[in-house]
């Protein structure tokens, strides 16, 4: 059984000018130890998601349908009471902006602190030694508790964030743009970091992120959203190497890369469709080269091309041929800089 | 399956046939939003009414305002007074359509005064800093820190009466408020992108005073200046009281209500002393201020549809 | 051949009330004309300055800065206004660097009237000329910046850049605030650009992916000083100055069949208020030695047009 599952969630802001529909009926789950990388670009529903899972989508933010099963029971029948004793304790966050997800006028060593208080039954004593543990862990030496927020900087900020959501021994972490806001060489610390003690902790981590560079470096899984919907969805072999929708073969199409060199990149035409107005059947098909008649009239089943590897695509088969995708897998030459 | 076999969509949204609309001026733009806004336009044509009442009060007053009938001291409404009459039998409403005449005239002039002076000095301070920015701060800290009534006393005594001298008096006070509240947001301003670009393109300072800041900063200011014209109407009635103002018997909305106060004690028989001044003070101040939340509103396109 | 840019020792300091912020040391380098520069490095590096600097938003604190062949570090009114038709700046946030009281049609138009380079019918005229070069639908053209999305406003951006027919454009992190999808668009049209009018950029951005795609040359920057420049095929085949390398490695690749070395650059930037003497790199260097932590290393050209400013630099990749 999965740590966590999520059958047909759907979320909904309902605002004065209509229906923002945020997450639009997506399935996952995240398997003990396993790390699921949630991509998608501005909008498509990432964020909300992970606040859904912690029952925390803020108003005018509605839970419409679905389940969220974690460890076999439902998270949108628990009491309030049942839910916050999960929050921090089971399930933490970590979020994006690490400059203002702390608290500016207490020491960082009183906020990892506040949150063992609050879920561990264990003595003051106790819980500054397990404060200090935790800070050393995420490589803050043990002097520095009683300083403030303001006088670290921003990578080290972030490791205190990753500190207090680690404090409780979670289950499983939920990280949202962990690494956004920071410097490439600091990311790069901070990634090896949480990939690091995941291991160590047998932590399982639903990683939201807009890199894919990422995706591959850190997640056993990944699911890519597009406008509220997973379009595909499977082991990061399967969609790295068997990509099959055409939103992530564009994705792929869009980046620069470091690896592959192309004089124009093949972006995807077009926005990001309204949330309030999303197109009729798939809601990608405006901007898909593969669409049909179909695609405008039905919204895809999921359908699953080969064990772990679910698209909803009508055109799933001709998106994944060779030639279709981007490039060929011979053609990547690998730079020479990883002879070193 | 075949991919020539099914049919293409058409193509998206970009390349359909374009509908340019047409271009407004920038107060055309303003106007045409405004318009959309009920509550703004009533406030609008009242406040056109008023001010045509007040200006033609000679045409549409029905007695003089110092002809004083002592038989008719605080006569009720009635068909020949319809506001009544005060402690000495004039007619009310004659003389509340006189006492507007000053009363508006002041207080705009004032409100103009305070806005403009103000917006210079803020929009400079915010844009340049440094010692310019010290120097007439401090000023207007001075200025803040005298009472306004105090102060309006000074001047009003300093330059003698006279609607301009009123005025200037009363707008002293008003100046540092909205310097610095347009300080403020110069410096949140000054720092946006899009000032940069002006520069880059070699705009001038004076260019981009104009054309970027205040623009921008205009919205907040409109809105307090419509709150300002009420507290200058009882500011004018403060000098007044003290013999800076007007001199009785020439009317002014601030003493004919002041007067009219002066007899709150017996409120149930001589009512309409206290409540038609009143009335017209609170009227125009609402219509002000409603239009001026329109205005801010109407001016700033993101409200747009 | 001549260098359309020259910048020799530039550098710009602030004051602060700590000291001196170092914010940019001594940079040189060229760009030949119809050629892209990118300048990469991580925030507070110095490179958005730097940009600011070449198009005389700033003014330089030493060291010379030629175009077309002329000094033009601090030129006089006239020479500016000559420049600024010349020289042109794509700022990052497509947020803040529109005004939003005005609609696209005047922001296009807002260089041409300010250098009164065109009025009434002809800049109308140019203006749904350079909204087409762009590709803005016309009918946006009396449409407010926040009505429309990330990529549509940077394109305001890139018209009002072009409007004023520069040869030389800064683009200051144009694509950082973009998603993917559209940060790719907006790439191709400034690559379509530069090769249809001929435009010279300098490309700012932390995103080395991105300065691979569009730059010939490379200018790295750490903290101020320029540590590495090369074309860019270059850098990426052989880094040569350990930070270089360590940022390489540092950026995931979104392929599971690319080893990269294990390097992780330990410890964070260091302040570039009243900096030590020595490199600026030094505190976070694997390869630090005495020396480095004394002197300033002056750049070195270790393979034809290959700058690196490192004591080490031999030994480490041992030339």
């Amino acid at each position: 059984m999965s740590l966590l599952d999520i059958q047909d969630l759907s979320i909904h802001f309902i605002t004065e000018n209509g229906a923002v529909k945020a997450v639009n009926g997506i399935s996952l789950h995240v398997d003990e130890g396993r790390t699921l990388g949630l991509v998608g670009e501005t909008g498509a529903g990432k964020t909300t998601t992970a606040l859904g899972i912690l029952r925390l989508v803020p108003e005018p933010g509605k839970i419409l349908s679905g389940s969220i099963t974690y460890k076999g029971e439902d998270i949108l029948t628990m009491s309030e009471k049942e839910v916050q004793d999960l929050r921090g304790n089971e399930i933490s966050m970590i979020f994006q902006d690490p400059m203002t997800a702390l608290n500016p006028v207490m020491t960082v060593g009183d906020q990892i602190a506040e949150v063992i208080t609050r879920h561990q039954h264990c003595s003051s004593v106790e819980c500054q030694q397990r404060m200090l543990e935790i800070l050393d862990k995420v490589g803050i030496s043990s002097d520095r508790a009683k300083d403030y927020p303001h006088q670290f900087s921003g990578g080290m900020k972030q490791r205190i964030v990753i500190a207090i959501a680690l404090a409780c021994n979670p289950k499983l972490l939920l990280a949202d743009e962990p690494t956004t806001a920071l410097d490439v060489t600091i990311q790069a610390q901070v990634l090896r970091m949480i990939n690091d003690l995941k291991k160590e902790l047998g932590t399982a981590m639903l990683l939201i992120t807009h890199d894919l560079g990422i995706v591959a470096e850190s997640c056993d899984d990944v699911a890519i959203m597009y406008a509220g919907n997973i379009v595909e969805y499977g082991s990061v072999e399967a969609v790295f190497d068997h990509t099959a929708h055409p939103y992530t073969v564009g994705l792929f199409g869009s980046l620069p890369r470091l690896d592959v060199d192309v004089e124009f990149l093949s972006p995807i035409p077009g926005l990001m469709p309204d949330p309030i107005n999303l197109p009729s059947g798939c809601p990608f098909h405006p901007r898909c080269k593969l669409a049909t008649r179909e695609c405008m009239e039905a919204m895809p089943e999921a359908q699953e091309l080969a064990p772990d590897h679910i698209v909803r695509c009508h055109h799933a088969r001709q998106a994944s041929d060779p030639g279709t995708v981007l490039g060929d897998p011979a053609i990547r030459r690998p730079p020479l800089w990883t002879q070193h | 399956m075949d991919m020539d076999v099914k049919e293409k969509i058409p193509p998206a949204e970009e390349e359909l046939v374009e509908k340019i609309p047409k271009k407004r001026s920038y107060f055309g733009e303003i106007w045409h939003r405004l318009r959309k806004n009920p509550v703004a336009m009533v406030c609008l044509v009242f406040l056109a009414v008023l001010i045509l009442a007040v200006v033609f009060a000679n045409f549409i007053a029905p007695y003089d305002y110092a002809e004083a009938d002592l038989s008719l001291r605080f006569a009720l409404p009635s068909a020949e007074h319809i506001m009544g009459c005060d402690e000495q039998g004039r007619d009310l409403f004659s003389r509340l359509l006189y006492g507007g005449r000053y009363s508006l005239m002041v207080a705009l002039i004032a409100v103009a005064i305070g806005i403009v002076v103000g917006m210079v000095v803020g929009a400079l301070c915010g844009f340049f800093g440094g010692g310019l920015d010290s120097v007439l701060m401090r000023v207007m800290d001075v200025i803040m820190a005298i009472p306004g009534l105090m102060l309006a006393i000074c001047v009003s005594v300093a330059l003698g009466s006279g609607v301009f001298n009123t005025a200037l008096a009363i707008a002293v006070g008003t100046i540092p408020i909205i310097a610095r509240q347009l300080r403020g947001s110069t410096l949140l301003i000054r720092s946006q992108e899009y000032i940069e670009a002006a520069q880059s393109f070699g705009e001038g300072y004076f260019r981009i005073i104009m054309r970027h800041v205040i623009p921008n900063t205009l919205a907040p200011i409109i809105v307090q200046a419509s709150l300002y014209l009420g507290g200058s109407i009882m500011a004018i009635a403060g000098l007044s009281f003290l013999g800076l103002g007007v001199q009785p018997p020439t009317p002014e909305w601030g003493n004919i209500l002041n007067t009219g106060l002066d007899y709150i004690y017996q409120f149930s028989t001589r009512w309409h002393v206290i409540v038609f001044p009143a009335m017209f003070i609170i009227l125009t101040m609402l219509a002000f201020n409603l239009l001026g939340d329109g205005l801010r509103d109407a001016m700033d396109p993101r409200m747009r549809k | 051949m001549e260098h359309l840019l020259e910048a020799k020792e530039l550098s710009k300091y602030y004051t602060t009330p700590n000291g001196p912020l170092h914010a940019v040391e001594q940079v040189s380098f060229t760009v030949d004309e119809k050629t892209t520069l990118g300048v990469v490095g991580e925030s507070g590096c110095g490179k958005s300055t730097l940009g600011r600097v070449l198009v005389g938003l700033l003014d330089a604190t030493g060291g010379d800065f030629f175009f077309e062949g002329e000094n033009v570090t601090h030129p006089d009114k006239k020479k500016r206004k000559e420049l600024r038709r010349k020289m042109q700046i794509i700022f990052q946030d497509p947020y803040s660097s529109l005004d939003p009281r005005m609609c696209v049609s005047d922001l296009i138009a807002e260089p041409l009237k300010a250098l009164k380079l065109a009025r009434g019918a002809t800049l109308e005229k140019k203006v749904q000329e350079l909204m087409d070069t762009v590709g803005l639908a016309r009918r946006f053209a009396y449409s407010y910046p926040h009505e429309l999305d990330g990529g549509r406003r940077q394109r305001i951006g890139i018209a009002r850049a072009l409007s004023v027919d520069p040869k030389f454009i800064v683009c200051d992190e144009p694509v950082s605030a973009l998603d993917v999808s559209i940060q790719a668009q907006v790439l191709n049209l400034l690559k379509e650009l530069q090769i249809e009018k001929g435009l010279t950029y300098v490309f700012i951005t932390h995103n080395l992916s991105v300065v691979k795609h569009i730059s010939h040359d490379i200018l790295v920057m750490y903290c101020g000083c320029m540590v590495e420049k090369c074309p860019s095929k270059e850098l990426f085949a052989q880094p040569l100055h350990p930070y270089t390398k360590g940022l390489l490695a540092a950026i995931p690749i979104p392929s599971l069949h690319v080893k990269k070395p294990d390097i992780v650059l330990s410890g964070e930037v260091t302040s570039p208020v009243n900096p030590k003497p020595g490199c600026r790199f030094a505190a976070r260097c694997p390869y630090v030695s005495d020396l480095c932590k004394q002197e300033m290393p002056k750049p070195q050209e270790l393979a034809p047009g290959h700058f690196v400013a490192c004591h080490r630099a031999k030994e480490i990749n041992s030339l």
